[in-house]
């Protein structure tokens, strides 16, 4: 039973599940030293970017409704981008969230742009970025490390944005 | 794996001169990468905006993500919400729980492992 206001210890969880399949265990990424950089003016004149590990609905891939078993099918294994100023169909069905208390029919629970929209309106963002950009969830750190996490930058810069807010679902 | 991987973006954007500032659900794997800023939200995978059909709760979770932000005084902070998913802890129990698995049902998500492996496999080598 797990004590109550403690989080669940997801990495001990995962590789205790793996093992009784029968792989071996995970190692999880760890870093001693964290990079840091502090905003450099007000957040009400900083241009902020979203980036998502929601998946683009797509129609021909399966279910990817509320609560549908995990699709490796609606996986994606390349950065995309998709334009802020409307709200993009995107969806969780190609990854682990927890299908037993959560029914991901809130699109916003896992994917804030509306409230985001909404603070820039309030005059507590300065403007969002141009697009929205997606990362690929990725077993080989390897990959994200060396071929994603370097495209999303290039894509940040490219629409000069000066802090991103980073929403795993 | 979305919180490792959106941990590895983020160090990436910081290093490089971009502030960041993650939501998530998952704090182990969050903070044992190691990230700039972390917004805790102690609910089920899938809500780290927050609760659904609330917009109050989540422009709330919002506002405190944007609160780190802008006023973290050094790496590794994280901030917990005080939101709660439930006045019982009760759901925590329920994520990959081996006690309630029998060995055949152990073969049997081993063997959907496999072909959710093969689907995977395929669709990034463009098969």
């Amino acid at each position: 039973m797990t004590e109550d206001g403690v989080p669940i210890p997801y990495m001990q969880r995962t590789r205790d599940y793996y093992l009784a399949l029968g792989y071996s265990p995970y190692r999880w990424a760890h870093f001693t030293e964290v990079p840091f950089t502090p905003l450099r003016m007000p957040l009400a004149r900083a241009r902020v970017a979203l980036i998502t590990t929601a998946a683009p609905y797509q129609p021909e891939a399966g279910d990817q409704g509320p609560g549908a078993p995990y699709n490796a099918a609606a996986k994606f294994y390349q950065v995309y981008s998709v334009s802020s100023a409307s709200l993009p169909d995107l969806r969780i069905s190609h990854v682990g969230y927890d299908r037993r208390h959560t029914s991901a029919k809130d699109i916003n629970t896992y994917f804030p742009l509306a409230r985001l929209k909404e603070a820039v309106a309030a005059g507590r963002i300065g403007a969002l970025g141009p697009r929205v950009h997606g990362a690929p969830t990725n077993r080989s750190q390897r990959v994200t490390i060396d071929t994603d996490a370097p495209e999303l930058l290039r894509r940040c810069q490219e629409d000069a944005v000066d802090a991103v807010v980073l929403v795993p679902s | 794996m979305c919180h490792q991987t959106v941990s590895l973006v983020a160090r990436h954007l910081e290093a490089h001169g971009i502030s960041t500032v993650i939501m998530g659900c998952a704090r182990d794997i969050v903070e044992h990468c190691g990230v700039a800023r972390f917004l805790f939200s102690d609910f089920p995978l899938g809500n780290s905006a927050g609760r659904p059909f609330d917009v109050e709760s989540q422009a709330h979770t919002l506002e405190l993500a944007l609160r780190v932000l802008e006023s973290a005084p050094a790496p590794r902070t994280t901030m917990q919400s005080p939101l709660r998913w439930s006045t019982d802890a009760a759901w925590k129990d329920d994520y990959l729980d081996l006690t309630k698995l029998t060995p055949e049902s152990l073969a049997e998500r081993r063997k959907e492992f496999e072909v959710v492996r093969t689907i995977a496999r395929g669709k990034r080598e463009g098969v």
